[in-house]
């Protein structure tokens, strides 16, 4: 087991790859009560296409399975029913799946070794039934519902299909009505066969816990699973996705009283010769910089009464490609569009500007360094975004430079783009 | 943690001092008993005191300046806390020794300077924040609907508990506003301050007396002003059989809301008994409301009780189709009888007290789930940690069964989604 500093935020991490390939980390907290555990695939919305485990040939899937997956490892062949089993210890339990992975977890300040082994244990044995798969449908139509009627769902789930056009995050991870009533229980062991083999996961572990005995506890269990480690690099099929959008505009009409208006700026950066997360989070910063809560352009439409807030930034990575997008509340986004385009022509901000962002990126690793929860996922987001954990994050940040914003804005541009107005009926 | 208060007659002062966070939280709560008509009012200073103040003229300055200090964490909001309102000011800051030696004091004094040192011109408001602020709480009141949980949930209170301060929207009324003033906001920033009763909860590793100097520097208040009251709403009458009240809004999914009233409650049953029960009914993924309607009947995603022991309510809600709402009312129906036919075990009373005592454990660990505590047991008579551990423990089958007595199931609520299953 290897142990190691997180540099500059006074965490120690455990870590560990056991033989049939399961990554382990752990981060003892001896201050808090609570300990909280995630175990992950690296198996998500965006998985339709893939060559099964020991087949040769392509399959493509129903969209919203990794979803369906998620609340169908909820079954168990034997008596005890999962929820109440950590309810018994009053812990919580819960999963989650996302575009790229699917995590199942718990949290609580009880029987952490029994709730530890109790999860390995329903994670590693799904139970589809015919019966069981069938009961599900009416359930996630209701989820699926449930997100019709919010606006801002509604409104990033039809820029994410005109934005793209083959990349499957052009559809929504829970799937359509229409594709969850066709899956069946094949596809779902199908999809569990391939991707939930322990070479695609990894469990991370924040808490109250001592680091030997629950890398202890983890490996016994694996062990007797008798599973070879295996590469799985070469079941995943390439995406070829253009640099256009599939539509440029779209006008949704639903019972909202406010107007809002979200705009996806697509941007090739196959030619950048600089790695995809600082692109990513350089050009984020850059944009906010440029229009968020501490510009100008934020001042004067709130001085023009054009909105009443802010814009807020957020993206999507898509292999070659990143996705920039923007979204405002106002009862003008005709305007409000156009001046935004118009200040969104030059990205060039000043250093001083820049060298404060970066402050606030490392204060912002030191709030979250005392919270399980917020370092649980930090570490998870290392893993499925840089593949490996970032052991000095101040350093990361440090070595971003001005130079590097400067390089980045020469050589990409945000005229590409998909926007997506939602209006009152 | 260690407890004080300090009772300074304009204010109270609450230091919680615990090593476990990297960072220190102040919470500044001012209250004056629930004036609906004030809602607004008190709505506009939690956005105006945060545009701009004398030292930084405007958010987009005052924002950049948070950023410098550390990315430090300031926010305004109110809330009606039964028969109270509640206008708070929240800080969250890094310890010096992840910054720099100094910043505490800097920090605190640039928090307090959105209180006490506001951009006053001429005996108002700066005119270009008071139009900020006013624009920003029109469209979050002409929006308040856009929210079919919460236009769901004000609309069963409207008949549940009409004029009780429950059925009050967060956000105020229009009519309010348009009769509000940049004058007369200002006076009432004046008589806020002198007036409103004054709770200071301080929660990190910080150092007393130099968080006491800093504090009484700045809250130059003479006022002495009595304790508060209770804040806990209790309700006199409730009916006999449900009434069923139906709205349409064209939505996809249903909601449906079964709304019931807790008369004569005991500060124990509040704190104690009404969780136990809630838990085993609906609080919880593993409850009777989750297994029976949404695992076997799959009629909805989600389904679950909240209680509120601050309002004497109890509401179940469900996301339904419209073509279920009768046979999801009667399965919901059939479970609450079974509660108070006492159709549960030892076993689930022992478990639900487990989840209890393990969420009091969770709450050691947030500095803002501290404070809540604190609060309870200031502004409710609520007990600590520690004796909410011990008094859990006491809750037997027959105080919840005494507990279902008191529980008058009184209104129906359906917001019925006006799109078929089709679209």
């Amino acid at each position: 087991m290897k142990n190691k500093e997180i540099q500059g935020i006074d965490l120690q991490l455990y870590s560990k790859t056991l033989d049939n390939g399961l990554q382990i980390y752990i981060v003892p907290f001896s201050n808090v009560n609570n300990t909280y555990v995630t175990y992950s695939t690296k198996y998500g919305g965006i998985n339709n296409e893939f060559i099964p485990i020991n087949e040769k040939e392509k399959v493509k899937v129903p969209l919203g399975i990794a979803h369906f997956l998620e609340h169908k490892m909820f079954e168990s062949e034997g008596e005890t029913d999962i929820f109440n089993f950590f309810q018994e210890s009053g812990s919580n339990c819960n999963a989650n799946t996302s575009n790229r992975k699917t995590s199942y977890l718990f949290s609580g300040p009880n029987a952490f070794y029994e709730n530890l082994e109790f999860l390995l244990k329903y994670v590693e044995e799904p139970y589809f039934t015919d019966s069981n798969v069938q009961k599900e449908k009416g359930i996630i139509e209701q989820e699926i519902k449930m997100y019709q009627d919010n606006p801002y769902s509604r409104m990033y789930e039809g820029l994410m299909f005109n934005t793209f056009i083959n990349h499957p995050l052009k559809y929504p991870t829970i799937g359509t009505k229409e594709s969850i009533y066709s899956i069946t229980k094949e596809n779902l062991y199908t999809c569990y066969n391939t991707f939930y083999h322990p070479s695609n996961m990894f469990i991370i572990v924040t808490g109250n816990v001592d680091p030997e005995k629950t890398m202890e506890v983890i490996e016994k269990h694996e062990n007797k699973r008798k599973i070879k480690k295996i590469s799985l690099n070469n079941n995943m099929i390439k995406i070829n996705e253009p640099d256009k959008v599939e539509k440029e505009e779209e006008i949704i009409k639903m019972d909202v009283t406010l107007p809002k208006l979200a705009v996806a700026f697509k941007i090739n950066i196959t030619k950048l010769k600089m790695n995809e997360n600082d692109i990513y989070q350089v050009l984020l910063n850059a944009v906010d910089l440029k229009i968020g809560t501490t510009s100008l352009f934020t001042e004067e439409l709130r001085n023009l009464e054009l909105i009443t807030d802010t814009f807020d930034v957020t993206g999507v990575k898509a292999e070659d490609h990143l996705v920039i997008i923007v979204d405002t509340e106002t009862n003008y986004p005709e305007k409000v569009f156009d001046l935004l385009m118009e200040e969104l022509s030059d990205l060039n901000i000043k250093e001083q500007e820049f060298n404060r962002r970066k402050k606030t990126g490392i204060s912002g690793l030191l709030f979250a360094s005392d919270n399980i929860f917020r370092i649980n996922s930090k570490l998870a987001s290392d893993i499925m975004e840089r593949g490996n954990i970032d052991y000095s994050p101040i350093k990361t940040i440090k070595e971003i430079t001005y130079e590097d914003l400067e390089y980045i804005i020469k050589n990409i541009s945000l005229k590409n783009y998909s926007k997506i107005f939602v209006l009152p009926e | 943690m260690e407890y004080k208060k300090i009772i300074k007659r304009p204010y109270n002062i609450h230091f919680i001092k615990t090593d476990k966070f990297k960072k220190v939280r102040i919470k500044i709560n001012f209250k004056t008993a629930l004036d609906k008509e004030k809602i607004v009012t008190r709505n506009m200073l939690s956005l105006i005191l945060l545009d701009s103040t004398k030292k930084f003229k405007t958010k987009r300055l005052l924002d950049i300046q948070s950023e410098e200090l550390y990315n430090v964490g300031i926010e305004a909001n109110t809330n009606i806390s039964g028969s109270y309102h509640l206008l708070s000011f929240n800080l969250v800051y890094l310890l010096e020794s992840y910054t720099e030696p100094g910043m505490t004091e800097k920090t605190i004094q640039f928090f307090l300077d959105f209180i006490f040192n506001p951009n006053i011109i001429d005996n108002k408001f700066d005119e270009t924040s008071y139009k900020n602020a006013y624009n920003y709480l029109i469209e979050d009141i002409n929006s308040y609907e856009d929210n079919p949980n919460q236009l769901a949930l004000n609309n069963l209170y409207q008949t549940l508990c009409p004029n009780t301060g429950l059925d009050y929207k967060n956000t105020g009324y229009i009519e309010d506003l348009e009769k509000l003033t940049n004058e007369k906001l200002y006076q009432y920033y004046k008589e806020l301050l002198n007036d409103n009763l004054i709770d200071i909860f301080v929660v990190g590793n910080f150092n007393e007396s130099e968080m006491q100097n800093i504090i009484e520097k700045n809250f130059q208040i003479n006022t002495l002003k009595a304790q508060g009251t209770t804040h806990i709403i209790t309700h006199k009458k409730y009916r006999p059989l449900p009434i069923v009240v139906k709205d349409k809004k064209n939505i996809n999914q249903s909601i449906l809301l079964i709304g019931a009233k807790l008369m004569s409650l005991t500060n124990f049953e509040r704190l104690y008994t009404l969780p136990i029960y809630n838990s085993i009914l609906g609080g919880t993924a593993d409850s009777k409301l989750f297994k029976n309607v949404r695992e076997k009947n799959s009629l909805c995603y989600s389904v679950s009780s909240t209680f509120s022991g601050l309002g004497s309510l109890m509401v179940i809600s469900a996301g339904i189709n419209a073509k279920d709402f009768k046979k999801t009312v009667s399965l919901i129906k059939k479970e609450i009888k079974n509660m108070s036919k006492g159709d549960y075990t030892e076993r689930e009373i022992e478990q639900a007290k487990t989840t209890y005592i393990a969420s009091l454990k969770e709450i050691e660990d947030n500095q803002s789930s501290i404070i809540s505590i604190y609060e309870a047991h200031e502004y409710l008579d609520y007990a600590l940690i520690n004796e909410r551990e011990e008094n859990i423990k006491k809750v037997t089958k027959q105080m919840i069964l005494d507990l279902n007595k008191k529980i008058k199931l009184d209104t129906i609520y359906f917001l019925e989604g006006g799109k078929t299953s089709e679209e």
